[in-house]
């Protein structure tokens, strides 16, 4: 029979509907750090496989914070890695690539750590009262904290009052709300 | 026999698959990927308002005949939700996304993002969500527009398809 060799290369974005975009993107490089990560991620998105020496000659960036960046993307699976050995050398190279196809569960993993904490956050809030001395860098205490400290502030030593925490409720429950309809809890 | 190679992947195929299998591939990835690619970015950016179907392929400069088969499709894939309605007295749908487009708008100033305390953040800990300044001063500087911001024009122009 004969052998036919049938070559298809299937891009990866293609057939696939993406929900992310250029710009999103760009807020999560900015959100995950410096500067320099949204001119990395910038440059790298073009790119197919890419290493780090290249990234750092092409967009002035210093190697290290480059390995920098690409670590901490690398821990959240934004970027993938493939290391080669080189033959002179015996030193590793590593090759980088954008997975823009994670950034989504990226996001949503992002959202719902902060959910969490803001929801244990909002119960504290709401089962908790709060005392206060007034003074700018001294710490809310707590009821129970401010009984034993016989309403007087253990670091500036001025009289704890009653605090109203409406506002930080009224915030959180937004924020918190938000984050659910987003997440479509 | 033929021989696949599909990524860096390759595999032996009878002759009668390898038409079904090209079939397939040409099924999956139409020509007209790139206007249904489009079109989802316009009907996720409405937000919960939705849009007309006619909006939506006069934006697109399709057909209607373009227009409604790709909403359909968008249906199928369970993208998008198809509600009928009465305009201009012609029958015609609303669109309306069933997933609003990932954002990090609503989380990306929270310091929670890039703390170095994470791992030893907990409840029961000294270092705490419950009492971390840093949360505080975020929740403080929240604005009220919070909830509101979704489906609304700020909202959408981060997911501008263009």
């Amino acid at each position: 029979m004969e052998a036919l060799l049938l070559i298809i290369s299937v891009e990866r974005n293609q057939g696939m509907l993406s929900t992310i975009d250029d710009a999103t993107l760009m807020k999560v490089a900015a959100a995950l750090g410096e500067e320099e990560a949204v001119t990395l991620i910038e440059y790298i998105k073009n790119a197919d496989e890419i290493t780090d020496d290249e990234i750092a000659n092409k967009t002035g960036i210093r190697l290290n914070s480059v390995r920098k960046i690409l670590y901490k993307l690398y821990d959240h699976s934004l970027v993938s890695l493939r290391r080669t050995r080189d033959p002179k050398t015996g030193w590793f190279i590593f090759h980088w690539k954008l997975q823009p196809d994670q950034l989504e569960g990226f996001i949503l993993s992002q959202k719902r750590r902060v959910l969490e904490k803001l929801n244990v956050r909002l119960e504290y809030e709401k089962n908790h009262d709060f005392y206060y001395c007034n003074t700018p860098g001294c710490k809310r205490v707590p009821f129970e904290e401010a009984v034993e400290l016989v309403f007087h502030c253990s670091t500036c030593g001025k009289p704890l009052v009653h605090c109203g925490n409406e506002k930080i409720v009224q915030k959180l429950s937004e924020k918190v709300d938000q984050l659910r309809k987003e997440l479509g809890e | 026999m033929f021989l696949v190679v599909f990524g860096d992947t390759y595999f032996y195929v009878e002759s009668a698959h390898i038409f079904n299998v090209t079939a397939n591939l040409m099924m999956v990835m139409p020509k007209r990927n790139d206007l249904e690619q489009k079109a989802l970015h316009f009907v996720m950016n409405t937000g919960y308002n939705g849009v007309l179907q006619s909006e939506l392929w006069r934006e697109l400069g399709a057909s209607s005949r373009e227009g409604s088969r790709i909403a359909i499709k968008l249906e199928e894939k369970g993208l998008i939700r198809r509600e009928k309605e009465l305009e201009g007295g012609r029958w015609t749908y609303r669109l309306f996304p069933k997933r609003l487009p990932a954002s990090i708008e609503s989380i990306a100033d929270c310091p929670c993002l890039l703390c170095q305390d994470n791992a030893r953040c907990d409840p029961t800990t000294a270092i705490s969500p419950k009492s971390c300044a840093k949360l505080t001063d975020w929740i403080l500087s929240l604005n009220n527009e919070g909830s509101a911001a979704l489906g609304e024009p700020d909202f959408a122009q981060g997911m501008d398809p263009r």
